[in-house]
């Protein structure tokens, strides 16, 4: 299935702003955050169709998925 | 402090803590150790202050009986990373209710000045009364244990936050300071003075690298005393890390409490000017007086677009290893680091960037310089000013002061000259006194008094409850954009048990980023007590502590004539829906009258039992 992978802050370095890819049927956020070796640790916020996820949540074909980093303070 | 018991919360009498009382007025010094009165006494910060200025009935924040307490908190001067936090709280000038009485108000900074009052044998330094000619406080460790000394302040007069310090630098080369500005100094007129704060950085290269103790007009309060600035004289007490402190340390930088904020060089988030590309994305980066436009504007001022033209160096607070300082300087014609503009912070860029219609980094660099120079509080400052700007743009045929609209930066700089220099009370008197003097209140964005954040009150109706300014006193400000939180249920818990919990790092001596998401109740916490103090503290007795502070805190606002009308988000999020936010519209008058009756259903009974009626009545 397409997912539209759109990557936000230092998510962005080194890898791309926006991008379609490719991921079997059945894949999970938790997958394209793997396959884009994205640091764990500062994920903050998973949108779906700009609707708030989770890791865990599933992917459908041409879903758009938003990864951003933690926000914090002022 | 005096240390008698290894059970902080059973026996809280058994510790005290050493005061210094300075009365302005005769010039009289007292000393004394006083007994702890529970475990808040024992951490410090507001958790004690708070006690003292509830036994005070203060109409007018301008008057000799509001004290001015310095204090600082038990992890001050410890080997626990981001130790250095110094607390000055007071009746506020600028925090007030519609009865026209001061609320209670704390402001804390970093820098080294706190450490180094901690290791003078100092705990707490209250100045009573106000002095007839201008002071510094010269604090010093001697033999026969800690001394304070008033000495003659003209020559600091109408000097820079930053200049003072550098003048008293040469006088005292092995001491910290705490200075104001020109803001505080012109007290009658500026409200919204802050408190510079020296760092190591600053005092080694000379550039203007102060932080800040900003909220609430704590200089100002300063400057009316007639104190412009305070010297901390002492030896540098610095102590082998045990492993158990180490421990927490290595947490703190690696274990995820502040990973978000580490310097993109380290793998980290890159300080809190991130969380302009995180709000971007649903168009909730404050724009032009907190009227986001649903464009791409917000972006001009995103790192990657900042960084071609500027030299941006990540530094430190003294010791501390996250490392969040942003500090921007001019980018010289060869590539190297020209002059120092100021430290990019996501509040202060926002509120003089973005939010006053500001999109070029090295103007916004240059407000935000200014500001600090004259030692005002940046949110404040930046706030009233779109305040300002917006009332001009509804109305071009009678425009107020300057006639400054968003983007003129060269009237927004005049308008931070006048106000710092105490010539526009308008600005320095902030935004709720001017909005009710032009009868236009609704796009006024302060709630209780206090100027708010730069976190759209879309996204935050944790703000009534927030005690001591918007995001730092109530950790709701990212509920509903990080964690998607749109039900009053998980508003009411939110408000009512966790996020309440944020200010346990304004008792403890410690910088919020130390572990921002889960406060001081933590095992790193009882840790680092168990090993600096041999205590035995639990994280539950640590909750109980949090939680009757913010409750005196919350209590206190009520005392001062607050109605529950004033718990409530500027009037234009009901009024004028903001259609550009991409975010589920919670502020509905409905959503925020039901959080009301609930959270005040929770926080009504514990005022009352933990504090009783007659607190209020007081």
């Amino acid at each position: 299935m397409q997912i539209q992978v759109r990557l936000i802050g230092l998510f962005k370095t080194g890898r791309f702003r926006e991008e379609t890819r490719s991921y079997p049927a059945g894949s999970l956020v938790a997958d394209v955050v793997s396959d884009l070796d994205l640091p764990r640790e500062h994920l903050g916020i998973v949108l779906i169709n700009d609707l708030h996820a989770d890791l865990e949540s599933p992917l459908n074909d041409g879903d758009r998925l938003t990864l951003l980093p933690l926000l914090d303070g002022g | 402090m005096i240390i008698q018991t290894t059970d902080p919360a059973a026996n809280p009498q058994a510790i005290s803590y050493h005061r210094c009382t300075v009365d302005l007025r005769s010039g009289k010094i007292v000393y004394a150790d006083v007994p702890c009165r529970n475990l808040d006494d024992v951490l410090g910060g507001f958790g004690r202050s708070f006690q003292d200025l509830a036994e005070r009935r203060i109409a007018n924040a301008y008057c000799d009986e509001n004290p001015l307490i310095v204090n600082t908190g038990l992890l001050t001067g410890s080997t626990a990373m981001t130790g250095l936090r110094t607390y000055f709280s007071a009746y506020s000038p600028i925090k007030g209710s519609k009865k026209g009485l001061p609320a209670a108000m704390w402001s804390t900074g970093s820098g080294k000045f706190g450490a180094k009052f901690k290791w003078t044998g100092l705990d707490e330094l209250i100045f009573e009364n106000r002095s007839e000619r201008p002071v510094y406080a010269l604090i010093e460790e001697t033999a026969d244990g800690p001394r304070v000394e008033l000495k003659p302040a003209a020559h600091l007069r109408g000097l820079s936050t930053h200049d003072k310090i550098m003048a008293l630098y040469k006088e005292y080369p092995d001491a910290h300071f705490a200075a104001i500005g020109p803001a505080g100094e012109n007290w009658q007129n500026n409200y919204m003075g802050a408190v510079a704060l020296s760092t190591e950085n600053q005092l080694k290269s000379g550039e203007d690298k102060c932080r800040f103790a900003g909220r609430g007009g704590m200089g100002s309060m300063m400057g009316f005393k007639n104190v412009l600035a305070l010297v901390a004289r002492s030896s540098d007490k610095t102590k082998p890390l045990s492993a158990a402190v180490k421990a927490a340390n290595i947490n703190v930088i690696k274990g995820g409490g502040s990973a978000r904020i580490q310097p993109l060089s380290r793998g980290g988030g890159g300080g809190t000017w991130a969380a302009y590309d995180v709000m971007q994305v649903f168009n909730a980066v404050p724009v032009n007086n907190f009227r986001p436009q649903g464009n791409a504007l917000p972006e001009k001022l995103f790192r990657e677009n900042v960084e071609p033209d500027y030299d941006i160096k990540s530094e430190a607070c003294y010791r501390c290893g996250i490392t969040c300082h942003n500090n921007i300087s001019e980018k010289n014609p060869d590539g190297s680091r020209g002059e120092f503009l100021a430290k990019f912070d996501y509040e202060p860029l926002n509120l003089l960037g973005t939010n006053i219609g500001i999109h070029d980094a090295g103007q916004a660099a240059r407000l935000i310089q200014l500001g600090d120079n004259y030692g005002m509080d940046s949110i404040s400052l930046g706030v009233t000013i779109s305040y300002v700007m917006a009332y001009n743009e509804r109305h071009p045929e009678a425009p107020i002061l300057n006639g400054a609209s968003f983007g003129d930066y060269e009237k927004a700089r005049e308008l931070i000259i006048q106000a710092g220099e105490g010539r526009l009370p308008e600005i320095g008197r902030g935004s709720m006194r001017l909005s009710e003097s032009l009868r236009e209140t609704s796009y006024a964005y302060h709630v209780k008094g206090l100027e708010i954040p730069a976190y759209q009150p879309e996204t935050n109706p944790g703000y009534a409850w927030a005690i001591a300014g918007g995001h730092m006193s109530m950790g709701t400000y990212g509920m509903l954009t990080r964690e998607g939180k749109s039900d009053v249920d998980s508003w009411v818990k939110g408000i009512t048990e966790e996020k309440l919990h944020i200010v346990g790092f304004d008792m403890i001596g410690l910088c919020k980023f130390f572990d921002i998401s889960k406060g001081i109740s933590t095992d790193m916490i009882v840790d680092c007590l168990k090993s600096e103090f041999g205590f035995e503290v639990t994280i539950d007795d640590l909750r109980r502590a949090v939680r009757r502070a913010f409750m005196r805190g919350l209590a206190l606002e009520l005392r001062q004539g607050y109605s529950r009308d004033e718990y409530d988000l500027p009037a234009e999020v009901y009024e004028n829906p903001n259609p550009h936010i991409k975010l589920p519209r919670i502020t509905t008058p409905e959503f925020m009258a039901e959080l009301k009756k609930r959270v005040w259903a929770v926080f009504d009974k514990e005022i009352d039992a933990v504090f009783g009626s007659d607190f209020i009545r007081f």
